[in-house]
């Protein structure tokens, strides 16, 4: 009992959960809390992936359609209940991601990319060729939100702003911990090592695929529900969804929060979207800045935001230049 | 010392981020929230669009009446779903139920479903005939003419004045717009007795027509029916005067957005081509005149089309919240049902029973260039005309 | 029969376009190791930088050896400046440092040119319809593509008969041996990135009278490219260019059978390529 108090899933579930709580006071927006949560829940899947794993995937904004896509289905076609369409997204996002990761995998580095650049494109071309399924260029119209009952009971109000944040803000708590717990394992160990050095995991006897696979299942799946709690938040599974646009932004969001560490998926997800907000008020032009951040980002402080502060806490305690930001486990 | 301050300027610019927002929270007066693409691809129509709503403004002196109005402008970054969210916050944190704008089909149809949740109003100029089909709501308004109109008042007058012209191919967007307009296209074409001799498909991604233009030319049709928009429009109409269709088959465009374009395009390449527009500069309507002398005034800019469509828009607004002596939307809603007034493109009314804007639709055709007046005078209007569905066809079955 | 000989004839002439911008795209790579997602952004440069050139009353035909040497000085700027940097990284962190940049260039461009598609007139000598009986065919188009089949033999004897060229075919298998033999490997990688951004550029110039100007062309022509040399083999230039064809091929013949699998079908033998042939049909990295 005492470990996992003092674990470092607890420490993830400290330290979340007092920026989930702060996040609307800060902001001031209940609603654009509600898409930082939302981007960081699929963000959290591509730190998993590029971070922990070393696997660049351009395919999570795919995979975040595809759980709107399902959700949004569910919810007019069935009127499915809140579980039901969350379990069912997360299911859509994990299959279909695992499908991609189980054929992208096959090649390394620039041809890993590539494969998943261009599933990303097919999975486009597919939303725009069943428009009676995803309702072409005009999106899945009308996805109400489930109420969050127990029986009689309501568990949450999640028809107010306010409400679904604080489900989609418990849920990412959840979620998070899950992962935490997943990279604080012997599988996760295994995933840094191939991040490291993939010959050598091998070596030691592992079958690097199947972990792999399954770190792709899993991101996919948490996209999937990120775009299941989109859909329902904005009432449209869209079709810029499954754009590469969105698995730019994904990914941008991942690099700049820090894409090794787990704080860093609500970091660079709160960074940019409020950043791009305020931006887009004073300058139609500010995918430019943007662009400029990506590149600084990238060329000094490949921990990103995190692993910038990270490095200054250090440096600041013991006087002395800190430590590289990157690898290990945090 | 780079790092530091690199971290100092990310977190101070996400407060500032934040706080700002505070800032805003005055209400002058009434709010409209006009949502709008300021970056990304739509860019320019956001532009545009701004502008024609500004117009709107000042030439009430930013009131409604009595009323002083105050306009908040959201920046949609051409993305449906950010649009919503955005949507979504001015109603919780500002308490916006008044909206116009979005020039993106599915932004406006999740826009007018959110603002129907709230009871406000909504008005648009999109173009999914969903709007006020089968999408139609006590909230929402529109003032484009939908696919019905546009190919009504393109085709039919068209084929008058062209009776030998009996084989017609066209070439369509594999989406919801392009199937409603090639089903209107269809039932015109069965109507007057024209052959369809063809039909091509091609997805919202191709730039490259030679291959559907070659194959539409092996049909030998009389006239080309383009039912395509914006960009693939153009390329469009650049390829097939490339490949010589110009001179032997009469092209006509179903949906255009206006000025711009034929600017882009240049007046040798839209010299006798035909096109369906849904305003043009030289309108010679008491509402029309006094819009164009504002944009000169204001902006020393002819309007075009986006401009035209967002000043009408914010204009209907308007005159709804001063008919209403105030800002609450049941009132403007009913004081805009049935509302005759003298827009830009004449006498429109807002019918009652879908919220549609019967407005005109024009035909026009390209001058040559020796012809041109001034350098906007690129065509001829040839005819206008409203053409509606009709309450008992329409898909809109609201109260 | 003819509409298909036509469609053909589009095709290739497509492709020698994506040929440009995949062959300096397969030199970087090769040889550098360089991922560059902001290669299609030199391709939009050639269109702007040509349209600009019109505008400022050149003649099509000045812009079309004028444009590609300022890109390629541009290109020059960059590699000292920001992309030498990044050769020792991941390829993981160029992909992201050159969208950045990708990102940075598209939005100056429009606020240089706006947002709005601009269109490019073909010279005056070349606006004229070549009639096959009753289809006609833009005699731009057959310049296009004999200026480009030109360029392709031009740079196939470069690459293979000249020094540089065996340089650049040396460095792309084993860059410490051309640094053994004397090169300064630095100038060479540099002259490279400078070249290949040049190609682009007249590709880009080419392409502007037939698209026009606008600021989201770099996006379009990346796909292509990268698909290209992925297809044809990285490092492979014969194999980008057997690549290209094909690609423009598809898209041209598939506009007559079946309009929307066109793209659906070159991304799928991408990764049907990728996944069984992975050093491309002609690779041999």
């Amino acid at each position: 009992m005492n470990h996992i108090l003092n674990g470092p899933v607890t420490r993830v579930a400290l330290c979340s959960g007092l920026a989930l709580v702060l996040l609307p006071l800060v902001t001031g927006s209940a609603s654009m809390s509600i898409e930082i949560v939302v981007f960081a829940t699929a963000v959290l899947g591509a730190n998993l992936l590029l971070g922990f794993t070393g696997l660049m995937s351009f395919a999570q904004g795919a995979f975040f359609g595809v759980g709107a896509y399902v959700a949004g289905l569910l919810r007019v076609e069935v009127d499915a209940g809140m579980l039901a369409v969350i379990v069912a997204s997360g299911l859509a996002g994990a299959v279909a991601s695992a499908v991609v990761g189980w054929i992208s995998i096959r090649r390394q580095g620039i041809y890993f990319v590539m494969l998943t650049l261009a599933f990303a494109q097919l999975f486009y071309f597919l939303a725009y060729a069943f428009p009676g399924i995803t309702g072409g260029e005009n999106g899945l119209q009308g996805v109400s939100r489930p109420s969050l009952a127990l029986g009689p009971f309501e568990i949450a109000p999640v028809t107010s702003n306010t409400g679904y944040y604080i489900f989609a803000a418990s849920l990412f708590l959840i979620l998070s911990m899950a992962v935490a717990r997943v990279i604080h394992s012997p599988f996760g160990q295994v995933l840094l090592a191939i991040r490291e050095n993939e010959r050598r995991a091998s070596a030691t006897g592992y079958d690097v695929r199947v972990f792999k696979i399954i770190a792709f299942a899993i991101a996919g799946a948490l996209a999937g529900i990120a775009g299941a709690l989109q859909a329902m938040f904005v009432g449209l599974a869209s079709i810029s969804n499954v754009e590469i646009l969105m698995s730019q932004e994904i990914l941008m969001m991942s690099i700049i929060g820090g894409a090794n560490s787990l704080a860093g998926a609500l970091v660079g997800s709160g960074f940019v979207v409020a950043v791009s907000s305020v931006l887009s008020t004073w300058w139609p032009r500010w995918l430019l800045l943007l662009g400029l951040i990506l590149m600084v980002v990238v060329l000094y402080f490949p921990g990103g935001l995190v692993g910038a502060a990270r490095s200054l806490v250090a440096r600041l305690k013991s006087g002395r230049p800190a430590p590289s930001s990157k690898g290990g486990l945090r | 010392m780079k790092r530091r301050k690199f971290l100092g300027a990310a977190g101070s610019s996400v407060a500032v981020a934040c706080y700002s927002q505070w800032l805003h929270a005055q209400t002058n007066g009434v709010l409209i929230v006009d949502v709008l693409p300021f970056s990304g691809p739509l860019a320019g129509i956001g532009r545009l669009s701004d502008m024609g709503a500004k117009i709107a403004l000042s030439e009430r002196q930013q009131r409604a009446g009595s009323l002083q109005v105050e306009r908040m402008v959201l920046d949609s970054e051409g993305n449906p779903a950010r649009a919503v969210r955005k949507v979504i916050e001015a109603m919780e944190q500002r308490k916006a139920v008044l909206f116009t704008g979005e020039v993106i089909s599915a932004a406006a149809l999740s826009i007018s479903k959110e603002v129907a949740k709230v009871g406000g109003v909504y008005i648009t100029a999109v173009g999914a005939d969903e709007v006020t089909g089968a999408d139609c709501s006590t909230s929402t308004f529109r003032y484009s003419v939908p696919t019905f109109g546009a190919i009504e008042q393109t085709v039919r007058p068209l084929a008058k004045a062209m009776p030998q012209a009996k084989r017609w191919y066209t070439i369509t967007p594999q989406v919801v717009f392009g199937e409603g307009m090639l089903a209107n296209a269809k039932r015109v074409f069965q109507e007057l007795g024209i052959e369809h001799v063809g039909n091509t498909y091609h997805s919202l991604q191709d730039r490259e027509f030679s291959g559907f233009l070659t194959n539409a030319s092996a049909a030998r049709p009389d006239v080309l029916l383009l039912l395509n928009y914006a960009g693939q429009l153009q390329a469009c109409i650049r390829q097939a005067a490339n490949f010589g269709l110009k001179g032997r088959v009469t092209l006509l465009a179903a949906w255009t957005t206006g000025l711009y374009e034929y600017h882009a395009l240049g007046a040798d390449l839209m010299e006798g081509v035909y096109t369906g527009a849904q305003y043009w500069h030289t309108l010679d309507t008491p509402g029309n005149r006094n819009f164009v002398k504002q944009s000169a005034v204001m902006f020393k800019e002819t309007p075009d089309h986006s401009m035209a469509l967002a000043y009408s828009c914010t204009r209907l607004l308007l005159d709804g919240i001063e008919r209403a002596k105030g800002a609450d939307p049941a009132a403007i809603i009913r004081s805009l049902e049935g509302y005759k007034y003298e827009g830009v493109t004449g006498e429109e009314e807002v019918r009652a029973f879908d919220h549609q804007v019967m407005k005109a639709y024009y035909l026009l055709k390209g001058k040559s260039k020796s012809q041109m007046k001034d350098k906007d005078d690129f065509v001829d209007v040839v005819s206008g005309g409203k053409s509606f569905v009709d309450e008992k066809s329409s898909l809109c079955k609201r109260q | 029969m003819t509409v298909y000989l036509f469609q053909a004839l589009n095709g290739v002439g497509l492709g020698m376009i994506y040929f440009l911008i995949a062959a300096g795209l397969s030199i970087v790579f090769g040889l550098l190791h360089f991922v560059n997602f902001a290669h299609g952004a030199f391709y939009m440069l050639g269109a702007y930088f040509c349209l600009q050139a019109l505008r400022m009353g050149l003649d099509f035909w000045t812009a079309l050896w004028l444009v590609p040497l300022v890109v390629g000085g541009l290109a020059l700027l960059l590699e000292r400046v920001l992309v030498r940097r990044t050769y020792r990284m991941a390829h993981m962190y160029q992909i992201l440092i050159t969208l950045g940049l990708g990102l940075v260039i598209q939005e100056i461009c429009i606020i240089v040119w706006g947002t709005e598609a601009l269109n490019v007139s073909p010279p005056e000598s070349l606006s004229s319809v070549v009639f096959f009986g009753d289809f006609g065919y833009p005699s731009y188009r057959l310049f296009v593509i004999s200026l480009a089949t030109m360029l392709t033999f031009v740079l196939w004897l470069a690459l293979e008969k000249t020094r540089l060229g065996a340089l650049l075919r040396a460095g792309s298998q084993s860059v410490e041996m051309v640094a053994l033999l004397g090169v300064n490997v630095s100038v060479l990688f540099a002259f490279a990135f400078a070249f290949s951004a040049g190609l682009a550029a007249v590709g880009g110039v080419l392409a502007a009278p037939l698209r026009g100007a606008e600021p989201f062309m770099a996006q379009e022509a990346l796909s292509i490219a990268f698909v290209a040399v992925v297809i044809g083999g990285m490092g492979r230039y014969s194999g980008a260019l057997v690549a290209s064809i094909l690609i423009g091929l598809t898209q041209s013949l598939m506009s007559s059978l079946w309009p929307m699998g066109a793209n659906l079908m070159i991304f799928a033998a991408a990764a049907a390529i990728l996944v069984f042939r992975p050093n491309g049909l002609m690779g041999r990295v």
